[in-house]
């Protein structure tokens, strides 16, 4: 190697990370993949939220193409949300809720399924309710499977209980059309 | 940013919701240990940039309350963080992976030590010999006694 | 109004930066003396003109002018005035004016106290900057005006300052870190200035010297003051978090150490000339590329600039230009230098090198470490994330070969040392250290092997440092001068390396004992409950109400025992700003020489029971300590004759104008 080709690494290098610098500007650093992708529904035995005494499990999700959203009243962005999931369930998707409390300390809970379920009802009172059913995370444990880090989430899970999408954040049209609408198509024909 | 503002506000909603670490305790003070060093290692899914230990968002606490139980039942640090990952990611871990891309994370530095040391001693030059410094020195001698 | 004066008061000094720019290079082309001239004036004019629109901007803080977008958004009726004085830079806008007013004040001294200098150097260095300055001053019009008016609907209260902002540690944090930043843009022009002139011999080397060192010790300061900020202010106890945000100013903070020690080696040795100017490059573009990535938003960090793409491009291009431009310049004029110092293989020249190689190495993986995430992602292999663990890897097997050379060095003879005489000096001095780790560590009933290490380490830096000021005093001692005279025979420079190497022995203990012994304890107290941890008792007395100015808060009250004895009352605090709806901590610090008692306020449980955190940190005082005192060492340095020589000398006139003629 000529001694001037050495002295020309540093200014590649930059080149380099100005490069990447360049593409990071128009990416959003909190993006992340999912790991769930591809993997059937995880294993999980929970109620319904408006009725305790029925159980669910994950073969609830078997022979209909569903998508579970995740979320709560105490959510900020999902009630703006929910709106678009009335649209979205008035063309006919399947929605299933997965509920849980912030407010629940799971082993030292004060708050009541009561009163839950009756937030419940006010809010969806107000906004309108586009949930099949809601399954209630007691204790958070299958949002922990799912990787849910907050809400709201969504999952697309096809008929064979395996998820084929998982979105952080909440569902609007752009959403919808970028994500969501070519595999859901897809699925809704192949079935 | 509208988004920003509402992650922010759903962590700070989350802050309202009551941490009782005294719970996280342990028989074994090994496992007291483990849990310290791995609530430090597990990154927060949802937070700015931070690790389960120091946040009190609702999935810290919550990862927190699993790290707990899965240390509780004997599972080793290995087998924690891959518990972790599996459901979110390599990402929840603050120690990066080994493979084709982030080894050079450690090779760069490597091979940039190796290369520097290699060329400071290569391109060292042995001093005058001490003939030459001893002629310099008669030299100046003289024409010290000059002026 | 007198925004709009602020404002135009910006757009004349990008005026004054193009000209600086323009015509002292070109008088320096052209030998023409009159353009030369103009440097200092323009300079001046740049300056005078800056601190005009930060004293507008300071103003309209004071004066609740919420029709400018920037107060509004940072400031509020209810603030305190002295945080309307330090909310200035409390946002992305004023913060920026603040950095281009500490540029710009870099660039009047470097036109003031460059008399020894030839000429033409200063013209060359000064147009540099005004380059430089061309692209802040553009940077600040174009995207991040903080003149912006909301007319003609304003808010009648402004949003407030951010809350983290309100405290002390953050008045002072910002101004320290903005002059160790684009002070290295000092060192930098130089450095240009040396490569287009082509005159790349170790002169500009000793001109640099005191601005880099300057620079230096404002930016450990300022790195000092954040850790210490967020130790108190974050409530998690930490002191360092490897966030980007804290990164950013490592980056250049290393390069700045390695640029330091090379310019000694440049300036006294004439060798690794190209190295220097090379670090000298190194230490200001890493300035830029944390300024970059804290202000674009493209890492996730726990700074939070309200981040825009257009800022981030913006900067990105500038970075381009002034980055990619030096270091184009650099490929094209380094490889025609050549060194003409000689030296062997065991003399200081090669081990304060080693010294620079293990720096830059700590740089790369700093760099590496902040950046490999978004690389990883961008080559869509996934998010990962990359903290404590690796850093601190990487870090513990840096420091060792690292201070093992800081040992060596001063012991050492330029050009070529005894490896007899060094290798018995070395034993000594490694049993000692040794020793004196082994006896501190045996203080701790479950020694740790990390801080055996760390003490090993810390002794070392300091026991040689001691056998390196007895080898230089001997030979006065033997022609029987007193110990005290032949002390003060030093100079001043070396006192500041002796004193910086002291700091950063002080602060690698603090560490390394901070790491290995700290106990923290979470716990959920009622009122009465107390809590055991190493001989102290700390027993909760009960959450209180309290107003402050524009925040209302808990205060959590403590009370410590040690052996039975009171100590000291910790009180913490849990403050809500309701304007800006936010929850901030205080944590409850009682400092002391070895150890510090933390407790943080966590939430109140459902039962009237509090989650608190209690930790008992030991010498962790000693880290900011360390660097304070490393900073001192800086200002030791720069207070040294030598660099006041160009003064003397004018003040002695024409007759002795060879300064160090050998007598």
């Amino acid at each position: 190697m000529k001694k001037s080709t050495l002295f020309l690494i540093p200014l590649f290098i930059f080149m380099g990370i100005a490069g990447f610098l360049y593409q990071g500007l128009f990416s959003d650093p909190r993006d992340r993949e999912s790991t769930l992708i591809s993997q059937p529904m995880p294993e999980f035995l929970l109620p319904d939220l408006m009725n305790t005494d029925v159980q669910y499990t994950q073969e609830v999700f078997l022979g209909k193409v569903t998508l579970l959203n995740v979320w709560g009243v105490w959510c900020v962005t999902c009630a703006i949300e929910i709106p678009y999931l009335m649209q979205l369930q008035r063309e006919g998707k399947h929605i299933v809720g997965l509920y849980y409390d912030q407010d629940i300390d799971p082993d030292f809970g004060v708050k009541t399924v009561q009163r839950v379920q009756q937030e419940v009802r006010d809010k969806l009172a107000q906004l309108g309710n586009p949930y099949a059913y809601n399954i209630f995370d007691v204790k958070r444990d299958l949002s922990l499977d799912l990787g849910v880090s907050g809400a709201p989430e969504t999952y697309l899970i096809d008929q064979n209980g395996t998820i084929l999408l998982h979105h952080i954040g909440d569902l609007n049209p752009r959403v919808w059309e970028k994500k969501f609408a070519a595999l859901y198509q897809e699925l809704v024909k192949g079935s | 940013m509208k988004l920003t503002v509402i992650w922010l506000a759903i962590c700070l909603s989350a802050l309202a919701y009551g941490i009782t670490e005294d719970k996280f305790q342990f028989e074994d003070p090994e496992q007291t240990k483990l849990f310290l060093e791995l609530t430090k290692e597990l990154r927060c899914p949802k937070c700015q940039n931070q690790n389960i230990a120091d946040s009190d968002a609702m999935i810290a606490v919550d990862l927190k309350r699993k790290v707990h139980q899965l240390v509780q039942q004997g599972n080793d640090k290995e087998q924690v963080v891959d518990f972790m990952k599996q459901r979110y990611g390599d990402f929840v871990y603050y120690q990066p992976p080994v493979n084709s891309m982030t080894i050079w994370l450690w090779l760069i530095p490597l091979l940039f030590i190796l290369g520097t040391l290699t060329w400071i001693v290569r391109s060292r030059k042995v001093p005058p010999q001490q003939e030459d410094s001893d002629r310099l020195k008669q030299a100046e001698d003289i024409l010290e006694r000059d002026e | 109004m007198l925004a709009e004066l602020g404002n135009f008061a910006l757009v004349i000094a990008l005026m004054l930066a193009v000209l600086l720019s323009i015509y002292p290079m070109w008088g320096a082309y052209r030998d023409h003396d009159k353009m030369m001239a103009m440097a200092k004036p323009l300079a001046i004019g740049m300056f005078l003109f800056t601190a005009f629109s930060y004293f507008c901007l300071t103003y309209a803080f004071v004066t609740d002018d919420f029709s400018l977008a920037y107060v509004a958004n940072t400031s509020s009726m209810s603030l305190p005035i002295y945080y309307k004085y330090t909310g200035v830079w409390g946002g992305h806008e004023g913060s920026f004016l603040l950095w281009v007013l500490i540029f710009s004040l870099w660039t009047v001294a470097v036109a003031i106290f460059s008399k020894g200098i030839p000429t033409k150097m200063v013209a060359r260095v000064l147009a540099i900057l005004g380059a430089v300055g061309i692209g802040f001053y553009l940077f600040m019009l174009v995207t991040s005006n903080p003149f912006d008016r909301l007319l003609p609907f304003y808010p009648i209260d402004g949003k407030d300052l951010n809350p983290l902002l309100q405290d002390f540690g953050m008045i002072i944090h910002p101004p320290m870190l903005y002059m160790g930043y684009v002070g290295f843009s000092v060192a930098f022009a130089f450095a240009i200035a040396a490569l287009i002139s082509g005159k790349l011999d170790s002169t500009w080397a000793r001109w640099s010297r005191p601005w880099t060192i300057a620079a230096w010790a404002f930016l450990t300061l300022g790195l000092a003051l954040g850790s210490w900020w967020a130790y108190y202010e974050l409530g998690w106890g930490g002191w360092w978090f490897w966030d980007p945000s804290e990164n950013a100013a490592f980056m250049p903070w290393l390069a700045g150490t390695a640029l330091m020690h090379s310019l000694a080696v440049t300036e006294k040795r004439k060798v690794f000339k190209s190295w220097t100017v090379f670090l000298a490059i190194a230490a200001f573009s890493l300035s830029l590329l944390g300024t970059f990535l804290i202000r674009s938003g493209v890492l996730v960090s726990v700074h939070a600039f309200a981040s825009d793409p257009g800022r981030g491009l913006f900067i990105l291009g500038l970075l381009v230009v002034i980055i990619g431009g030096s270091l184009a310049l650099y490929a094209l004029r380094a490889s025609e230098v050549k060194s003409d110092g000689r030296y062997q293989l065991i003399s200081r020249e090669v081990f304060l090198m080693g010294n620079n190689v293990f720096l830059t190495a700590a740089t790369i993986v700093v760099v590496l470490g902040t950046l490999f995430p978004l690389v990883h992602k961008e080559l869509g292999m996934g998010a990962i994330s990359i903290g404590a663990p690796f850093f601190n890897q990487m870090f513990t097997y840096l420091i060792v070969p690292f201070v093992f050379f800081m040992g060596l060095g001063p012991l050492s003879r330029w050009k070529n040392q005894s490896p007899q005489a060094l290798y018995k000096q070395l034993l000594i001095a490694f049993g000692l250290s040794l020793a004196a780790a082994l006896l501190i560590n045996m203080n701790y009933s479950e020694p740790s092997y990390m801080a055996a290490l760390g003490l090993v380490l810390s002794f070392w830096v300091i026991v040689t440092t001691i056998m390196e000021i007895h080898q230089r005093i001997t030979p006065a001692l033997s022609q029987g001068m007193g110990v005290v005279a032949s002390l003060q025979q030093l100079t001043r420079s070396h006192w500041g390396m002796v004193t910086g190497h002291l700091g950063f022995a002080v602060m690698l203990i603090g560490i390394c004992l901070v790491s290995a012994y700290s106990v923290e304890r979470n716990v959920r107290m009622a009122e009465g409950d107390s809590v055991n941890i190493n001989n102290y008792e700390f027993v909760f007395k009960g959450v209180f109400a309290h107003q402050g100015p524009n925040y209302s808060s808990d205060m959590g009250k403590v009370e410590v025992f040690e052996d039975d004895e009171f100590v000291t009352t910790l009180t913490a605090e849990k403050r809500f700003y309701p304007v800006q709806r936010t929850t901030m901590t205080e944590a409850g610090i009682d400092s002391g020489f070895t150890r510090d008692l933390f407790m943080a306020l966590g939430e109140q449980l459902k039962n009237g029971d509090w989650s608190i955190r209690i930790y008992v940190k030991p010498f962790i005082d000693w880290i900011w300590a360390g660097a304070f005192i490393m900073a001192l060492g800086g200002v030791f340095s720069i207070s040294d004759r030598r660099y006041r020589m160009a003064k003397l000398n004018k003040n002695k006139g024409k007759k002795h104008s060879q300064g160090e003629q050998p007598t």
